[in-house]
């Protein structure tokens, strides 16, 4: 059968990181494809170029219902009739359900002209109706729950008269129940005749809905296949890949315990979490997207503040409220997001490393001495190896890999006990990554107890002693390294248990 | 290419205006002007002061202008009941700090954003100043108060050796204090700034009592050179003190700026006001150009940001 | 009308009438004809000013040179007004040439911010800065009065119809036409979606920069009207009279409920602000308190406002679940 959409030799290379090389994509009409892949794939970078938001290297081509596309503008593609449904939905919370739904058509009318409230409201009930809804469509959408916010963005795709409809995350803030519900409107849809790509991590999910399945693994291509050649197993090694990149180490049972956390729960964030890390030792905490693991190393730094549970630092029970408490225990948080949350672009890297340990960087008139500062900077940058080595150089200025130093040496001066590093590799070259990797190993040998949250498997794999995998907010299992393997690890987190989920 | 920090571009202005000024305006250089310049300036300049610190971490303070008022009024009324000065001076800069208490609750402790904050504050200060002084102004001081605003030290005024110290005070407390520091980080990245460990509630607390002591200090050296306290002292200076804030190169939304620039920027604006004052062009035309400047200046930073962002695009194609 | 008083309105609407039953219990002369035809009068302008203002703030923008815009067209018209001769022609030159300042101005700032990306506030104060300073010079700080105008103009500020000003009417307008705007063109919704989620409206396929242009454009276009409403007013031209009324027209929008931020706001909300204000202080002079009180509630009312309306959307945002725990 002939493709709906065909994406060939797509190609996106940002400054530092190729985040496609040279990936396909073929849709048939009436179909619902999976495209799957661990975080950093590079299936959001795909999608966004299919719907205009990134411009693709040179050499892309995107074919669409016979026709070759170049779109630099989402809403050019939408009128063309592919639909994307954010994972963050992208709508309007203070707009009504109607407008929601209808922005952009002729019914909403355009510039000055005059909106079409009646038409447009009967538009979008009509719509919200073939989906089974029935709401006041003139209220603000910031009334619905969820779950019908999604519906509506559904209900705008069919307003377009979508003939494909991209999913990204669709049940990332579904109950169970509104999960079923969506099924069966995907279901509605192929019957349509509209096709569907649906990404998600929830590998039950796809096959209960999916028909064919695309692969990503570190921005390439691996293969598109059948249900019928499918299962859970096989999915699971395509998407983790075999090669594990290997790091001498020597299995290190850890010293004296540095961190116990015991029946840590917050409501709607993670529950009765329970476990103790050992100086020396790195323990692993990994699972799916939306788990509650950065949650819970939050609420561990004092960002985060849990409903009740006990957090012992050296066998101590402490009260961390802020996170300056946290760094009085020892403690030292590398987030997520280093951009957002970890760097202060605009400064220079030596302002970004002194600004934890400022205190220590005093001279007896209680003044900072620029000199220490210097010395510090440059001290870490030597250690970590982090090029350009120039102190003076603004962060924002460096390769995501070097930031990611930088964000590892602010800390490492404050000479912590404990540090907690939330997904330490993101979007990051892999020679890059096998360095950071080598580098907590060997901080390892200076007593430091580490834990790793990380959704890649293999990451977790290479470097941890101990993995705890975390499935909806609870610790589903512990694993020893040694023991591991990634299907293991993989049923944990979206089956709940060691043993295979497929028969 | 030679290239010169913002400061140091302000700095040229400013030397160039002075030398333009000294050629073309008669009496400019006059002992009797540059002394009469240099009573005039430090009102704004401290108040300035006090604005940039705000601005530095993406917030303003519309309350600063009638902060000083009030702490000015309260400071005159206790003299004007015999108070000895210095008790005076210190119950009007207690009346100040607890304006900047105020705002500082509602803005770092409950995160309300700044503008509706000080918005409001500004409004219930003028009322509560009015209230106390029914609209009449306050005179009456001891001859020794009077000498604060008058006086000289050799050559050089009193309130500008007030307003230099609290300059290098200012710059020192930025640049080289843990809460100075911080100021700036807030400023550019507040998640970052309390994933940091900062006390980011602490830091901008700090900072609208920092400007209220700036304001109450101001308010000193008004009221004693004017020897009267009234609702509208200083009013006519907020707008002013977020142009000069900017002009001296601090970015509205945070983050960047520097003591020095705003004390050119100052120096820019007094000479620019008295200079076209000698030449008999009427004091609403310094306003007119203020304006243009500040225009001028910001949109210059735009093209030259965007022809920058052009320039490395074309560097990663190529 | 449900639709037309959300919540948040019913919120100080239910202040302003626990006020009006205080004073009307307090002061007979509170609710006659007479006095609320005042309250009316004497806040036509800042009714007409915050109307633009909740749509500028919608956007998450902010226009601080609102006042100097007015004072501008009033100076211009003024001016004009002087050499026109005493025919009903003359007063639609007059609005004519009000409107077109105002709107030109405002055009000028929606350029600023639109396509030089300069942030509002400071685009809008050197504007301010640069306005204030114009007008001053050119007038010399010169007052108008009425016999400066064409008696043509003096009839059409006293005329009334239905034993109601002008001025009345006019407030009415310029609240229907903001509210139609806002409500039922595509331009008035786009103002809603940028401020809701810009990222959004791009994705959309909605103009920002045009809309900010509108916006700020339909700003100065108000400035225009009030302009003619101080005149219609006051019979005169004050060169200084407006210095400061910026504040007092985002003070009465806030006190509305319009989120400073961006997002929401409402013509109903922002006219119940307008009334609010005008309410506490003719309440003040009725009561014989001193006057000087009104500013030190006006203050309180904002800091109260804007206190309830953040923590009641802080409490929002965190009962939103992050994780979907298994139980």
């Amino acid at each position: 059968m002939e493709s709906l959409l065909r994406m060939s030799n797509i190609s996106k290379t940002y400054p530092g990181v190729k985040a496609l090389d040279q990936v396909q994509l073929a849709i048939k009409p009436g179909e619902v494809h999976a495209l799957i892949g661990e975080n950093g794939a590079g299936k959001s970078t795909l999608m966004k170029i299919l719907v205009g938001v990134e411009n693709p290297d040179e050499g892309a081509e995107i074919h669409f219902a016979g026709e070759k596309i170049r779109l630099s503008k989402p809403i050019e593609a939408t009128l063309k009739g592919i639909s994307m449904i954010y994972q963050d939905l992208s709508l309007f919370p203070n707009l009504s359900v109607a407008e929601n739904i209808c922005i952009g058509t002729e019914s909403a009318a355009k510039g000055y002209a005059r909106v079409k409230w009646k038409p447009m409201k009967a538009r979008a009930e009509k719509a919200l109706a073939e989906l089974g809804l029935k709401v006041d469509v003139s209220l603000p959408l910031e009334k619905l729950s969820i779950a019908k916010q999604q519906l509506v963005a559904i209900a705008r795709s069919l307003v377009f008269d979508s003939k494909l409809i991209v999913m990204d995350e669709p049940t990332s803030s579904l109950s169970s129940g509104e999960v079923e519900q969506l099924y069966k409107i995907i279901e509605d849809l192929r019957n349509r005749g509209i096709s569907i790509i649906y990404i998600s991590h929830k590998l039950k999910e796809l096959f209960a809905v999916a028909d064919r399945f695309t692969v990503l693994r570190d921005g390439k291509f691996v293969g598109s296949y059948d249900k019928e050649d499918m299962d859970e197993d096989k999915l699971i090694a395509l998407m983790v890949g075999r090669e594990v990149d290997v790091i001498n180490r020597e299995e290190n049972a850890g010293g004296e315990e540095v961190l116990r956390v015991e029946g840590l729960s917050k409501k709607g964030n993670f529950k009765d979490i329970s476990f103790s890390l050992r100086a020396g030792e790195i323990v692993g905490i990994t699972g799916l997207v939306g788990a509650g693991r950065t949650e819970l190393a939050q609420a561990l730094f004092g960002l985060n503040k849990p409903d009740s549970g006990q957090i012992y630092v050296a066998g101590k029970k402490v009260n961390i409220r802020t996170s300056s408490d946290a760094v009085k225990h020892k403690m030292a948080y590398i987030p997520e997001s280093r951009q957002t949350q970890g760097l202060f672009l605009r400064q220079s890297i030596t302002d970004n490393i002194s600004v934890t340990v400022f205190g220590k960087m005093l001279n007896k008139f209680k003044l900072i001495d620029r000199s220490k500062e210097q010395k510090l900077a440059s001290e870490y940058i030597q250690i970590l190896d982090v090029r350009p080595p120039i102190a003076g150089m603004n962060a924002g200025q460096l390769s995501g890999g070097n930031q990611q130093k930088v964000v590892i040496a602010k800390w490492l001066s404050t000479e912590p006990r404990i540090l907690i590093i939330d997904e330490p590799t993101n979007g990051i070259d892999i020679g890059a990554k096998t360095e950071i990797h080598k580098l907590l190993r060997r901080l390892t040998n200076k007593g430091i107890g580490i834990i790793v949250i990380s959704s890649e498997l293999p990451e977790v794999l290479a470097v941890s002693d101990r993995i705890l995998v975390m499935r909806r907010g609870r610790i589903s299992g512990e694993i020893a390294a040694s023991e591991a393997t990634q299907e293991m690890i993989m049923n944990l987190a979206v089956l709940g248990t060691k043993a295979g989920g497929s028969k | 290419m030679l290239k010169l920090s913002k400061e140091a571009m302000l700095g040229l202005v400013l030397i160039a205006l002075f030398l333009l000024m000294s050629i073309i305006a008669p009496g400019f250089l006059d002992s009797y002007n540059l002394s009469n310049m240099m009573f005039q300036l430090p009102e704004l300049g401290i108040l300035a002061l006090g604005m940039m610190v705000v601005i530095l971490t993406a917030g303003i303070d519309l309350s600063i202008t009638y902060t000083a008022s009030f702490s000015g009024v309260i400071a005159a009324l206790c003299m004007s009941h015999h108070y000895p000065i210095a008790v005076a001076i210190g119950i009007g800069i207690a009346v100040a700090l607890l304006c900047g208490l105020l705002n500082g609750f509602f803005i770092a402790i409950i995160g309300v954003s700044p503008i509706l904050v000080t918005l409001g504050s500004m409004v219930l200060f003028e009322g509560v100043i009015l209230t106390i002084t029914k609209g009449n102004a306050i005179s009456g001081f001891p001859d020794a108060f009077g000498q604060i605003g008058n006086m000289s030290i050799g050559p050089i005024p009193l309130p500008v050796i007030v307003f230099l110290v609290l300059a290098v005070i200012t710059a020192t407390l930025l640049n080289r204090t843990i809460w100075g520091r911080s100021v700036y980080k807030v400023g550019i990245n507040p998640v970052a700034a309390r994933f940091s460990g900062l006390h980011v509630k602490r830091v901008l607390l700090g900072v609208y009592l920092f400007s209220a002591f700036m304001a109450s200090i101001a308010a000193i050296i008004m009221i004693s050179r004017y020897n009267s306290a009234k609702v509208d002292l200083g009013s006519s200076y907020l707008l002013l003190t977020v142009s000069a804030a900017v002009l001296g190169g601090t970015e509205i939304s945070g983050g960047y700026g520097k003591v020095k620039g705003t004390v050119y920027a100052v120096a820019i604006f007094q000479v620019l006001s008295n200079g076209l004052n000698l030449l008999g062009i009427p004091r609403t035309v310094v306003d007119i150009l203020m304006g243009v400047i500040l225009i001028a200046v910001l949109t210059l930073n735009y093209v030259s940001a965007k022809m920058s962002a052009r320039k490395s695009l074309k560097v990663s194609a190529g | 009308m449900k639709s037309v008083f959300k919540s948040k309105e019913i919120g100080i609407l239910s202040v302003l009438l626990f006020l009006c039953i205080i004073l009307s219990v307090n002061n007979p002369v509170f609710l006659t004809a007479d006095n609320i035809q005042d309250i009316f009068k004497a806040n036509a302008i800042l009714a007409i000013l915050a109307m633009g203002m909740t749509l500028v703030i919608i956007t998450g923008g902010i226009d601080v040179s609102v006042a100097a815009i007015t004072s501008a067209a009033t100076v211009i018209t003024g001016h004009l007004m002087k050499v026109l001769p005493d025919s009903p022609l003359s007063v639609a030159a007059a609005f004519a040439i009000a409107i077109l300042s105002g709107l030109l101005l405002g055009l000028i700032n929606g350029t600023l911010i639109a396509k030089t990306k300069i942030p509002p506030i400071v685009a809008t104060l050197g504007t301010m800065s640069i306005i204030n300073g114009s007008v001053l010079y050119f007038t010399n700080g010169v007052y108008l009065n009425s016999s400066n105008f064409p008696k043509a103009f003096i009839r059409f500020a006293d005329f009334k119809i239905a034993g109601i000003s002008i001025l009345i009417y006019l407030i009415a307008l310029v609240t229907l036409i903001t509210w139609y705007v806002m409500k039922y063109t595509m331009i008035g919704r786009s103002v809603f979606a940028i401020g809701g989620n810009p990222v959004s409206a791009v994705r959309a396929g909605i103009h920002l920069e045009r809309t900010q242009l509108f916006v700020y454009g339909y700003m100065g276009f108000l400035a225009g009207i009030a302009a003619l409403a101080q005149m219609v007013y006051t019979k005169s031209v004050d060169p200084n009279g407006m210095l400061g009324f910026e504040l007092t027209v985002i003070s009465a929008v806030v006190i509305g409920g319009a989120n400073i931020l961006g997002g929401n706001g409402s013509v109903w909300g922002t006219l119940i602000g307008v009334v609010l204000l005008g309410v506490m202080q003719n309440g003040l002079i009725l009561s014989h308190v001193d006057t000087y009180w009104q500013k030190v509630i006006v203050g309180a009312v904002i800091l109260t406002a804007v206190s309830y309306d953040f923590l009641r959307r802080k409490r929002m945002e965190s009962k939103l679940l992050k994780v979907e725990v298994e139980a």
